[in-house]
């Protein structure tokens, strides 16, 4: 008795929940953009990051009136997905987008889940926006796909140039987790580096990303003796801890990564150690932030409590979608058009001070342009902040 | 009784072909295909791991088999052009081969000895992929094409899938006809004299030796089965993302497929069915909780773990019937 | 060499301490709780809160992570293992329910504390250089002699005090020890309670090293579990054993294979899988744990 009436009771909520999530809303015209990435588990940061400056950005063009598209104003609206950072899930996400008849998707944030994806993408008409660095997902014949950052073998070179010229950096070593991301870039990073005639001593050396304790693991690396660390690919988790054992170790020379790091995250894990390491992030340091950033920011933590230096990288897929849904209407339900606007699309950059313009670049990476161009920022960290180290462009 | 059960077996059969595809095309949501599809896959894999809890071993290892199946299937096709029909009974052999090498050793140890052995496996298997030059390393292997047309003295019985206007459900087909093909087998194992057998070892391992049973070669030959059914689910799914990576499946996969297995009823051939719609349609469903999903997600999984503690199918127990 | 022996000691002292906790609950309960890892997040985050946030001493975290932590593995004894226990056909039920509180304190931890990583200041500045053959921070140093002390401390307990024999006994045989009158209610919700505490301890512990995100506990749960394997499964000697040869393993292996770099750990899981079918109840457990 007992047991039937809860399987009945199962059922019902179920088909509850199946009913309420078929019916739409139908008061304002809702422009609705998804997000699908991971917001759950180890690499949580990453897409909570990611979701949280889009949801801020959303709430705050909504409260300014709404988006203006081709006459019709529209509520931004942001519908999220965790993919729980399996590639299986992810798929399960971008179908979920499109039964939402959602042309737009911020995400997926690592490799595997990118390349999974696509498929559903080109069958459906999305364009997404990975954060994976994969060429095959932006060169021809793919073409939903956008990079929604610099790659690192875009700004690995130019930090790297960079410390040739200016620090006398000769000797490189690259450390990566072993996993699929981390190991890429490594690979792509230690040919850039030997590309401008860097002496790599050392690219072999790897660790579980689940390490507790990384003096083994750099011990050997150390002992090679580089001018600079390169820390391929590596979470904001193992960031603190790297620096701090790489510092222990007696290790003086520079330190650098092509992921963009929190600087509370580096403040509490390594503290002072963690002066003078490089990283790339967006356009909050103080030098480059306009007034806009400021207030997405104070924004972003007032909605959230404490905000994260990584959004400074995320903030822009979201504004991409609308400028260029802006600039061709019909491209509202119809990403063809998207990608013809994409060619010659162009419009200031609000989060930079300056004349910086949003524009679609890669024509030099992937042969056709599917990159959002956002300023490569390197910074440095000092007591507990960025500090602008130089700005460069791709192209 | 068994005109119930018959009639049971095509209410399930009618369900999954004929109702299912009805109600997606009334209500239009066309995303349930992959979920479902997914879930049927994964249901095929879980099997496998059930057939291992029957003999009385606790597997979270068959992630790797569903790696190792869906690498094959990717490296026959885009390196050697074989027709992915072809590679799908292959990807499944080549694990139970696979698991016939490793078995053999391991599988004489018991309880979380074996659980742990082969959680370990699942992890062993990914780094194995990021190794191999073969698998393309941490590149992984994408742009795999769609399955191309079977045919059979020039009668095409399965049209090329990327002609037609709806893979999803040719995808969903596909993979329920799988299913459907895997339980019958499991049941059939289930109620044959091998069932039998595995029931005794499950029981007591050294008195079923003792009457002359092969313990050895049952627990090897379960073995094999259960990871022949991890390869075919890593095929299929590497057919549908077209891509795999050495993450694809990872031991948080592993895990899944055991507690499938524990939700739908450890004693049931149609537990991890039941399991796997539940935990992974559940999850599906759960996503209009946003940052509370997984909160509510555990918490009812918790619930129902502390009412029905011996899986779901329980239910259908009568009081202080059979077991 | 004495710096890869010294690594070794050290990463061995605090997975030695990881594994008594759950090598405890196994051999009580006959569960292998894969909560474990998240029991270490937790008591790692609740430290945090105490030190970095409200701002009091190290020793206070380190205690309200214990306590909290207590608290916490006493009451799912209570009312979650315990009546699945009682109502369950097969022991390995309880993987389950392990695996749904896993998946609740991961959620719970996510909710409370969020997604970033968490470090404490470190408490001890400056580091130990000994003619550049043995290079170890002092906290380090100071973490290993507290977590060595730990395990000293729980050795004694479990040897000596009434308690522990107690818990001894039914680890040994639990139907014995009820007939000799041991309430295997109490005492099983005293070690699950322990078992969770020093994971709370260990997560407090470490967060001044390594810091703590909500992403560690899945992975710390697993490499625990190898530990005890290695060591053999319900034995409390076998996990201090077994988290020390893991320690060792890491600690050589990286040093010595340095150069294949990506197979490294392929290397080390293979070579444990090879151990196991060798010898199947680990170092010293009962076989077929």
């Amino acid at each position: 008795m007992k047991r039937r009436h809860f399987l009945a009771t199962t059922g019902l909520s179920l088909g509850l929940a199946l009913t309420v999530s078929t019916v739409a809303w139908a008061e304002n015209a809702k422009l609705k953009i998804g997000f699908v990435g991971v917001t759950s588990g180890p690499a949580a940061a990453w897409g909570i990051s990611n979701q949280r400056s889009m949801e801020t950005r959303a709430a705050w063009l909504n409260e300014l009136g709404g988006v203006d598209i081709g006459g019709t104003v529209y509520d931004v609206e942001i519908v999220p997905f965790d993919d729980q950072k399996d590639p299986k899930r992810a798929i399960a996400g971008m179908e979920k987008m499109a039964q939402e008849g959602i042309h737009y998707v911020v995400g997926p944030n690592v490799d595997d889940g990118a390349a999974a994806v696509r498929p559903v993408a080109e069958q459906n008409g999305i364009m997404y926006f990975p954060y994976a660095f994969p060429k095959e997902l932006y060169t021809p014949p793919a073409s939903n796909a956008i990079l929604g950052m610099v790659a690192n073998y875009q700004s690995g070179p130019a930090i790297y140039k960079y410390l040739m010229e200016n620090k006398g950096v000769k000797k490189v070593a690259f450390i990566a987790g072993n996993e699929s991301d981390p190991l890429s870039q490594r690979d792509s990073g230690a040919a850039a580096a030997r590309e401008l005639g860097l002496e790599v001593v050392s690219d072999s050396v790897t660790y579980q990303m689940d390490t507790t304790d990384f003096t083994p693991v750099l011990l050997p690396v150390i002992q090679a003796a580089p001018d600079l660390l390169v820390l391929s690919g590596v979470s904001p988790a193992n960031a603190p801890q790297l620096i701090r054992s790489a510092r222990e170790l007696g290790y003086a020379g520079l330190i650098s990564t092509e992921t963009a790091q929190d600087a509370a995250v580096l403040a509490e894990g390594a503290g002072e150690l963690a002066n003078g390491f490089i990283s790339v992030g967006g356009a909050s340091t103080p030098e480059l932030a306009s007034d806009a950033m400021r207030e997405f920011v104070d924004r972003y933590t007032k909605m959230f409590g404490e905000y994260n230096d990584e959004s400074n990288t995320k903030v822009y897929a979201l504004e991409y979608i609308i400028e260029t849904l802006k600039a061709n209407p019909a491209a509202i339900d119809n990403v063809e058009e998207f990608k013809k606007t994409m060619d010659t699309f162009e419009a200031p950059n609000p989060f930079m001070v300056g004349d910086a313009k949003l524009t679609y670049v890669g024509t030099t990476s992937f042969g056709q342009k599917r990159q959002v161009s956002v300023p490569l920022v390197v910074n440095e960290f000092k007591d507990g902040k960025f500090e602008t180290l130089f700005v460069a462009q791709v192209d | 009784m068994s005109t119930t059960r018959l009639a049971g077996v095509l209410a399930f059969l009618l369900g999954v072909f004929v109702l299912v595809p009805l109600f997606i095309n009334l209500t239009g949501r066309w995303d349930f295909y992959y979920t479902l599809t997914s879930v049927a896959l994964l249901s095929v894999a879980a099997a496998g791991v059930w057939l291992t809890f029957y003999i009385g071993r606790i597997n979270i290892g068959q992630g790797a088999y569903a790696l190792t199946g869906g690498y094959v299937s990717a490296i026959l096709i885009t390196q050697y052009g074989v027709s992915f029909w072809l590679t799908l009974p292959l990807a499944g052999l080549f694990c139970a081969a696979v698991s016939v090498l490793i078995g053999l050793p391991i599988l004489r140890l018991r309880g979380v000895y074996f659980a742990m052995v082969t959680l370990v496996l699942t992890e062993v298997a990914r780094l194995t992929a990021l190794a191999l030059p073969v698998t393309n390393g941490a590149k992984g292997i994408t742009s795999i094409p769609l399955p191309g047309e079977l045919s059979l003295f020039g009668l095409t019985i399965i049209p090329d899938f990327s002609t037609l206007g709806n893979p999803k459900l040719a995808f969903y087909l596909m993979a329920t006809v799988l299913m459907v093909l895997t339980y019958l087998v499991l049941w059939r194992i289930v109620n044959s004299r091998l069932g039998h057998l595995c029931r005794s070892l499950q029981q007591n391992e050294e008195l079923s030796a003792s009457i002359g049973v092969n313990t050895a070669m049952l627990r090897v030959l379960a073995y094999a089965i259960s990871s022949f059914f991890g390869g075919l689910a890593g095929a299929i799914f590497v057919a549908i993302s077209q891509s795999i990576y050495p993450s694809s499946f990872v031991v948080q996969d592993s895990v899944n497929f055991m507690l499938y297995c524990f939700l739908g009823g450890l004693g049931y051939v149609f537990g991890p069915m039941l399991g796997t719609l539940l935990l992974y349609f559940g999850w599906d469903l759960l996503s209009i909780a946003k940052e509370y999903q997984l909160l509510i997600y555990s918490g009812a999984l918790i619930a129902l773990m502390l009412v029905l503690p011996n899986g779901v199918l329980s239910l259908l127990d009568k009081k202080g019937g059979r077991k | 060499m004495e710096q890869i022996l010294a690594n070794g000691l050290y990463l061995g002292a605090q997975y030695a301490l990881i594994a008594l906790g759950l090598t405890l609950i196994f051999s009580l309960m006959n569960v292998l709780n894969f909560a474990h890892g998240q029991m270490y997040v937790f008591g790692g985050f609740v430290t945090y809160t105490v030190v970095a946030q409200l701002g009091l001493p190290f020793i206070v975290g380190l205690i309200a992570s214990a306590v909290v932590l207590a608290v916490m593995g006493a009451l799912i004894e209570k009312f979650l293992f315990r009546p699945v226990i009682r109502k369950s056909k097969r022991d390995e039920s309880t993987m389950l329910l392990a695996a749904g509180i896993a998946f609740f304190l991961d959620a719970v931890i996510l909710l409370l504390f969020g997604e970033k990583q968490r470090g404490v200041p470190k408490i001890v500045n400056g580091v130990l250089n000994w003619d550049m053959r043995i290079i170890m921070p002092y906290d380090r140093i100071l973490i290993a002699v507290l977590a060595v002390a730990l395990i000293v401390g729980f050795i004694l307990f479990m040897q000596y005090s009434r308690t522990g024999r107690a818990m001894r006994a039914l680890a040994q045989d639990r139907m014995a020890a009820q007939l000799m009158g041991v309430d295997v209610d109490r005492y099983s919700m005293i070690g699950f309670a322990l078992g969770a505490m020093l994971a709370g301890l260990v997560g407090g512990l470490l967060v001044t090293i390594t810091g703590i995100n909500l992403g560690m506990g899945g992975p710390t749960s697993v490499k625990a579990f190898l530990m005890i394997m290695i060591g053999g499964a319900g034995v409390i000697s076998g996990a201090i054993a077994g988290g020390f040869i893991l320690g060792m393993m890491e600690s050589v292996g990286l040093t010595v294979l340095a150069a294949y770099g990506d197979i490294t750990y392929l290397v080390i899981f293979a070579s444990l899988m090879v151990f196991l079918a060798i010898r199947p109840q680990g170092l010293m457990g009962k076989p077929w744990g």
